[in-house]
């Protein structure tokens, strides 16, 4: 039986200070807002920005395949707009590097069982995701996370994403040196910093140890380092050739070279100074052009550099620049079994075939990368807490997630095989043909997603079903093609960088709504997203395998040589693709054949009313109104601190409010004001006070408080400068609505 | 334990064959309209894995899924939001919420009366681990209070439970009755 009443109590002490008083906060918003204390749109971006992400159907709404239903949740709360409390939401978890130990994979497998459906979906970025999670269980859920060391932390919302890396960083026989201990050191020190808090979109970050492999898809990412090594007065300097302004979604931009050669120790400072310039001058009012890509466009790559490196050269200097430097090697992986070759070892039907597309051989000799493939990305509780103790057993705990939306274990013995892959045909997890045409990736789409249009995971389905029965028979050139899928436009299946990549859309046929996909032909995966596929045409949902199909069949009869699929369709041209896709394009009527108004993996009738508000682009809301906000929950701390005999610690949380919510004005003006409180109160003074803007009936309980702090605490005292403190807030929200630049304005 | 509220209840297929992972997405996703006392919310189709929840019928207060944990296909119930009563009270109310569903799946006329399950094979499952952890100590608890629940389940007849002692598991119970009642039966003998 459980001694303990909550996993707050039980783990205390087995997370980071601050992380573990995050969650503390993150539990506190979540009971103000149900009191109705906090505004819903703050609220919202709150969660996102702790990972806690909506899901189809939390408007309170299903269509049922006749016509849209309530959805009777007992409360009427809400979790943020158009977004019903009760409704269940996805949690997404940042796993950096994809790096995973077997301790963090049985907490992330133990917490799907008991919040969630038993099943975890791995991302196009290395994140895990778990659906279906009730809002109210989100705190113990990541309290658990991060006593493993995992945190949701700004997993959504507009903040920086998860830092993604090759997952054979470290192993892989071609890279310039290993990624791992960078990317790791980039992603600790923009969690959460303050010059990140502020964006008008996300941020996501990748590297790469290649420039031609497809490695961490730098060219698609709002900021990608690919590792390069410099010779600078006969030393080797490693360094990072970085590139800026890539991304997907609706309007895909290639990634701009921003510097040759970015020395290791500048990485962290100029993303930094690259973080203040998108803050400060990214587009904030509209959403559809609010990531970095459309500033750096708008810029142009030279102006932009120039104010970053302007930017650069003022940044107050930060030791933890450099500090990750003295200990690079701290990511390092070890073998747990010498490495040994495989030397024709007998071994089950069906290893011949798996070793062929999932085992990748090391730069360490007698070592290889084995590649669990994951259906769909999804994998069980059970399974994974066997995938734990098998890496356990094999290798060392290491174990990466991919963008591919599978595991690998590194660091497999090669003689270890054959015994290896035995028991993962227990397991149920050794399907072959990793990377190839059957190994098809998807967004979540129409299951979960609330702006999927068609289901891109019952397409993967079929698809993977129709291929995987061709494993091995397939010609080379097919084989190795990539098919990649999203439910719609936004490219979170990153259809742009597949050989075929399908996006969802609709078209109306006789006033009836279809399901359909978009083609997007010629794409490339390697070259880190080398560049981006060319839309050739919207086919009905039912007719994209028979798509796959004929494209497969025209590539290899008219091949040239070695020709790539891409330069295949640029020679063949858009026209003559349009033309071989041409009848299938056509849709039967409704009377002829309903199977076509139906989408894979449904039995209703398709439909377009499930479409919700997304939440990829968080709520613009201020960090000033954020900073503001947090006060005011300082407050309710102190209250709560107050209730319960604690005066020093209410006296004192008061007066941090105060703090924080000056602060929060001085920084509108004066961005880099240290924390201390004697400067805090002084520039408040003169920024504020003798300008007049804030009230200085409501300034004065701060000056008071700061300059004659009481020697003795009474009750009435303490209870009397609480709402001293609230009235505070309310003057700073008041100041700031006064001085507040509108949103969009700044750019 | 005696504020567990996370309670799975399992009853298994007598023949697996029964009803396909595509055939329980049909039935689940009619069963969301037509439900008036609980919420339901939507079905996800988990086919292409080998085990766990093949179909899921998502709700507010409970999932429902085909279930394929340990390659033994069958009907879980997974209580989720706060139920009321003593736990003997919210341990019977989860048997007889899966027994609904069971019920409900064998009488629905798409399925032609193929479906049936096996009454006198209960999986139990506490999904709480820190409410009730794996040992003897936790399952001597949850026996106190299920016990009243499965005399009155079983109409008296003898059956066995069976922990499996993992310590990475769920506190976990497998419950056997010789019994030949059928599910309406055990709904019944749960009203009594």
């Amino acid at each position: 039986m459980g001694a303990t009443s909550s996993w707050k109590e039980r783990l205390a002490g087995q997370m980071s200070a601050e992380l573990a008083d995050e969650i503390d906060t993150f539990e506190t918003q979540i009971h103000l807002r149900k009191q109705g204390k906090m505004e819903e749109k703050l609220f919202a971006e709150t969660r996102l920005r702790r990972g806690v992400y909506g899901q189809r159907y939390d408007n309170g709404q299903r269509y049922d395949g006749t016509q849209t239903q309530q959805l009777l949740f007992p409360e009427h709360q809400t979790k943020g707009p158009d977004t019903v409390w009760h409704a269940p939401g996805m949690m997404r978890i940042k796993i950096p590097f994809g790096g995973l130990t077997a301790e963090q994979m049985e907490v992330l497998a133990d917490v799907a069982e008991e919040y969630s459906e038993e099943i975890l979906h791995v991302t196009t970025r290395q994140d895990f995701q778990i659906h279906f999670i009730h809002l109210e269980d989100t705190p113990d859920l990541m309290r658990r996370l991060a006593s493993v060391g995992i945190t949701t932390r700004e997993a959504c919302g507009n903040s920086v994403r998860n830092v993604t890396a090759c997952p054979l960083s470290g192993v892989c026989r071609t890279e310039t040196f290993d990624v791992t201990p960078y990317a790791q050191a980039l992603m600790r020190f923009l969690l959460g910093h303050p010059d990140c808090q502020d964006f008008g979109r996300k941020f996501k970050i990748a590297f790469s140890g290649c420039q031609h492999e497809a490695c961490g898809l730098t060219n698609m990412h709002d900021l990608g380092g690919i590792a390069v090594v410099k010779t600078i007065d006969g030393e080797e300097k490693r360094g990072f050739k970085l590139y800026v302004g890539g991304g997907l979604g609706a309007v895909p931009h290639q990634a701009q070279l921003f510097d040759e050669f970015v020395p290791a120790e500048e990485l962290l400072p100029i993303a930094q100074a690259i973080a203040r310039v998108f803050a400060r001058l990214g587009e904030k009012k509209n959403r559809n052009r609010a990531r970095i890509k459309f500033l750096v466009a708008k810029l142009g790559i030279e102006e932009f550099r120039r104010l970053v490196l302007e930017e650069r050269a003022i940044l107050p200097e930060d030791p933890s620049w450099t500090a990750f430097l003295d200990d690079l090697h701290a990511t390092d992986e070890q073998p747990l079994k010498p490495g040994q070759a495989l030397n024709g070892a007998t071994a089950s039907e069906g290893f011949t075939e798996w070793h062929r597309t999932n085992v990748y051989a090391q730069r360490q000799e007698g070592y290889a990368v084995a590649t669990v493939v994951l259906p769909l990305g999804d994998i069980t509780s059970s399974q994974l807490r066997t995938l734990a103790d098998i890496s356990r057993r094999y290798v060392r705990e290491t174990v990466r997630t991919t963008v591919e939306q599978n595991l690998v274990l590194r660091w497999v013995s090669e003689t270890d095989l054959p015994h290896l892959y035995d028991e993962l045909v227990s397991l149920g997890l050794a399907e072959s043909g990793a990377g190839t045409i059957a190994d098809v990736t998807a967004c979540p789409g129409t299951d979960t997603c609330k702006l999927g249009i068609a289901s891109s995971r019952g397409l993967a389905a079929e698809l993977r079903n129709r291929l995987s029965e061709e494993n091995g028979q397939l010609n080379d050139a097919i084989e190795a093609l990539r098919i990649k899928i999203s439910g719609c436009f936004n490219s979170c299946g990153q259809h742009h960088a597949a050989d075929i990549g399908f996006y969802g859309n609709s078209r109306k046929i006789n006033g009836i709504t279809v399901p359909h996909f978009q083609v997007v032909l010629g794409g490339q995966w390697r070259e880190n997203a080398g560049s981006f596929g060319l839309a050739t045409g919207a086919v009905p949902s039912k007719n994209i395998p028979e798509v796959v199909t004929r494209l497969a069949q025209h590539f290899v009869a008219e091949r040239t040589d070695e020709e790539t699929f891409k330069d295949f369709i640029t020679r063949i041209g858009k026209r003559e693709v349009k033309s071989m896709l041409e009848d299938l394009t056509q849709v039967p009527s409704h009377e002829e054949n309903s199977w076509y108004y139906q989408d894979w993996g449904d039995t209703r009738e398709f439909t377009m009313d499930d479409l919700g508000k997304g939440e990829c682009a968080g709520e613009v809301v201020s960090i000033t109104t954020m900073e503001i906000a947090a006060a005011e929950r300082e407050v309710f701390e102190a209250q709560v601190a107050f209730d319960e005999g604690q005066l020093e610690t209410a006296w004192q949380g008061a007066l941090n409010a105060m703090l924080r919510s000056a602060r929060a004005l001085v920084k509108e003006q004066f961005y880099d004001v240290p924390e201390t409180p004697e400067v805090v109160v002084a520039e408040f003074r003169a920024r504020f006070y003798d300008s007049e803007l804030f009230s200085p009936k409501f300034a004065n309980y701060l000056f008071a408080a700061h300059q004659n702090p009481p020697s003795e605490l009474t009750k009435v005292q303490v209870h009397r400068f609480i709402e001293e403190a609230q009235l505070f807030i309310e003057g700073a929200y008041t100041c700031y609505d006064k001085i507040a630049v509108p949103a969009g304005a700044t750019a | 334990m005696e504020s567990l509220q996370r309670i799975n209840v399992k009853f298994y297929l007598e023949d697996p064959e029964s009803l396909s992972a595509q055939e329980a997405f049909r039935v689940f996703n009619s069963w969301i309209p037509t439900t008036p006392d609980e919420v339901l919310i939507d079905v996800a189709d988990y086919s292409h894995l080998d085990e766990g929840p093949l179909t899921l019928l998502v709700g507010h207060e409970a999932n429902y899924s085909l279930d394929n944990h340990s390659a033994e296909l069958g009907l879980l119930y997974s209580r989720k939001q706060p139920a009321d009563g003593d736990l003997t009270e919210r341990l019977a109310s989860a048997f007889k919420a899966a027994l609904t569903a069971c019920r409900r799946l064998e009488e629905e006329p798409s399925l032609a009366g193929k479906v049936k399950f096996r009454s006198g094979d209960v999986f139990l499952v506490a999904n709480d681990r820190l409410n009730a952890t794996n040992d003897e100590a936790s399952e001597n608890t949850l026996r106190a209070a299920l016990d009243p629940v499965l005399a009155q389940l079983f109409a008296g007849t003898e059956y066995a439970v069976e922990r499996d002692p993992a310590p990475e598991l769920r506190l976990n119970l497998r419950i056997r009755c010789q019994t030949n009642a059928d599910t309406a039966t055990l709904l019944d003998n749960l009203a009594a």
